[in-house]
């Protein structure tokens, strides 16, 4: 036998009180597991879309009609200081594919010295990078063909365009890309596209669409407003779209939900601690005597203390997982992909909540078992034996 | 183990209530010679249960000096004379208190988890501790399983369970029918005589008083008298059996 068991059976002492109060601690651990969950998924959300805060500028009529190089600097000199949007990033459609093959792949050929920061969800480290500026011939692939071509960093490979004038190239990999966003795509430098095209001669440096990427939420919004009335009236009118609308201003609704949310939860734990204190409370003054006893027998006060504290700390404990365990487990088994019209990336249970409000339902049990095991503590073992029967 | 004596010199112990002295003992003396039963009697409010707590190290003195054994217990820390009693003092109550979700022989073991011991030293003390109070068949009996007298044996059980020299009893059969209190002294008898313990029970019950070796009677805070036994009951068995 040992402490613990002992505190396990105390909880025994009367079954409908603990468990009533374990089901205090179950209840709101369990929405908290989701509440928590949601909250950390948004943030994701919020997170990625913050980070590529981009707006997509085409021509006003379809993106396959190009826009002249010049767009760029048009943009730029909207906010020549920088103080809205970080970079301008033209691209141009290449219509690649493997000799040989029949599909296509998305192929763009991008400026070069912006296409670092505009597609940060490349994922390119300071040596790609520098990679990508050394070589004219360096492209950036995504998993998937990369996978399904065989292609490794460092590999030679060849594409042919499908639109006039039918140029093949030859690139060499520096970057397999592994974001899920970025999986599909093949990214090459517009100068080596551009030179190639003149030894061919062929003037044509246009762009089919300029990837503006902003600091923020707001900025994105102005700019979005500011371009398209930059070029309203003329021969090349745009059009400015939010690669992420939703993800985007999802940032700045976020603002106001977990601030609510944590005056709620605050509020839950206070009630939780004070019924868990009450239990405690209730639990001690009955068993004065008994714990009088435990003195009596040669229990120092402090094993007292942390006897009252322990079995206040294992409600919580018993309470926090039968809240947490089941709420998991169905949002593992039915991981939620939309909440109303909101689509989700995906909710599914986060370990930060999960620890979360484990830890959370200790602490609780920690508060709630301090005062009871204090009185515990001070119980003066004489008076207690003396006021007995 | 060795048994213990207990002397008390000019014992001093009042309670304050709202800083008003209440005196309860004035300049007590007692010896108590190593394996002597001695029942106390008094009134009530006299100062017996005081009187026992000093001596099991739950409350200290006014003033006096109180040895037990090699114990000179107005020196000790509270912690010290926690640790001193879960080791040499076992106490036995008027109410069992015993915990009611935990086995007869749970119950008996509570006190050895206050001690590094192998599992299997611990079950051979608690068997053999039930089995002097003869409940080694009741082991697994909750307290509610159990009469008013066997509870009160697993509460000895639970005294002696870690071999203390010096059994300290408040009216341990206070709350027990004729019957059942004689099974109780005869069990205090048998832990006296065979097992060498220092006993010393308050009791109101004269018949009670009578299985001890010497009765000694306190009256507002002083011992008025003590008596040697003239008519010690013989042991009702247990000392013929052995
Ligand atoms: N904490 C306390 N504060 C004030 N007075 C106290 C306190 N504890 C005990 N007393 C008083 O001390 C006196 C002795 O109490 P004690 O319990 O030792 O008597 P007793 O002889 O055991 O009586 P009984 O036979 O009824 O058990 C009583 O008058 C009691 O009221
Ligand atoms: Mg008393």
């Amino acid at each position: 036998m040992t402490l613990s068991y002992v505190l396990m059976q105390n909880l025994r002492r009367n079954p409908l009180r603990s468990v009533l109060t374990t089901v205090a601690f179950a209840l709101p651990m369990a929405v908290f597991v989701a509440a928590i969950s949601l909250v950390v998924g948004l943030i994701q959300i919020g997170q990625s879309a913050a980070k590529e805060l981009r707006l997509a500028v085409h021509h006003k009529t379809t993106i396959t009609n190009s826009l002249p190089e010049g767009t760029r600097r048009k943009i730029e000199g909207l906010d020549p200081q920088g103080r809205r949007l970080r970079a301008v990033c033209g691209m141009r459609w290449f219509g690649g594919r493997v000799p040989n093959t029949q599909n296509t792949l998305t192929s763009l050929a991008s400026d070069v010295d912006t296409f670092c920061e505009v597609h940060q969800d490349a994922g390119l480290t300071p040596d790609e990078e520098q990679a990508w500026l050394r070589e004219r011939t360096a492209c950036v692939v995504g998993r998937i063909p990369a996978e399904k071509h065989g292609w490794k960093v460092g590999d030679r490979v060849t594409l042919e365009s499908t639109v006039p004038p039918y140029l093949s190239l030859e690139f060499r990999v520096i970057k397999i890309m592994t974001e899920a966003s970025r999986a599909n795509y093949f990214y090459f430098r517009r100068d080596y596209l551009v030179e190639s095209m003149n030894q061919v001669g062929i003037e044509d440096s246009r762009c089919n669409i300029f990837w503006v990427k902003c600091r923020t939420p707001e900025d994105l919004r102005t700019l979005q407003r500011d371009i398209d009335a930059e070029f309203a009236n003329t021969p090349d009118e745009t059009k400015s779209e939010d690669e992420n609308a939703f993800g985007a201003n999802f940032v700045q609704a976020l603002g106001d939900i977990p601030s609510l949310m944590q005056a709620m939860a605050v509020v839950v734990v206070i009630v939780v601690a004070l019924v868990a204190a009450n239990t405690m409370m209730m639990s001690v003054r009955e068993r004065a005597r008994e714990l009088a006893v435990f003195k009596a027998i040669g229990f120092h006060s402090r094993r007292i203390f942390a006897i009252v504290i322990g079995e206040s700390m294992m409600l919580a404990l018993i309470g926090a997982l039968l809240g947490v365990v089941p709420t998991a487990a169905l949002l593992t088994m039915f991981p939620v992909r939309r909440l109303g019209f909101v689509p989700l990336a995906s909710l599914e249970v986060s370990p930060i909540a999960v620890v979360g409000s484990i830890g959370i339902a200790l602490l609780v049990g920690l508060l709630a078992g301090f005062w009871p095991a204090y009185q515990a503590l001070r119980l003066r073992t004489v008076d207690a034996l003396r006021y007995l029967a | 183990m060795s048994a213990a004596d207990i002397e008390l010199s000019n014992v001093h112990k009042s309670y304050y209530k709202d800083r008003l002295e209440i005196p309860v003992l004035h300049g007590l003396n007692l010896k108590i010679g190593p394996g002597d039963f001695v029942a106390m009697m008094g009134p009530s409010g006299s100062g017996k249960s005081t009187l026992l707590h000093l001596i099991g190290g739950l409350d200290s003195p006014s003033d006096g000096s109180i040895r037990v054994g090699d114990a000179l217990l107005e020196r000790m820390t509270e912690r010290a004379l926690t640790a001193w009693r879960s080791r040499h003092v076992g106490f036995i109550f008027q109410m069992y208190h015993l915990v009611p979700v935990l086995t007869a022989a749970q119950n008996v073991e509570l006190p050895l988890l206050l001690f590094r011991m192998p599992a299997s030293e611990r079950r051979r003390r608690v068997e053999t501790a039930l089995s002097v109070v003869g409940l080694a068949d009741r082991a697994d009996h909750r307290p509610n399983q159990l009469s008013g007298g066997q509870e009160q044996r697993v509460a000895i059980a639970r005294a002696i369970v870690t071999d203390p020299e010096v059994i300290l009893a408040d009216e341990p059969t206070g709350d027990l029918d004729a019957r059942m209190s004689e099974e109780i002294l005869n069990l205090l008898n048998l832990l006296n005589s065979e097992f060498g313990k220092t006993i010393l029970m308050v009791t109101h019950d004269p018949r009670a008083a009578s299985h001890a070796r010497r009765i000694i009677h306190l009256d507002k805070g002083v011992l008025e008298r003590t008596e040697e036994n003239p008519v010690r009951q013989p042991m009702a068995g247990a000392r013929a059996a052995s």
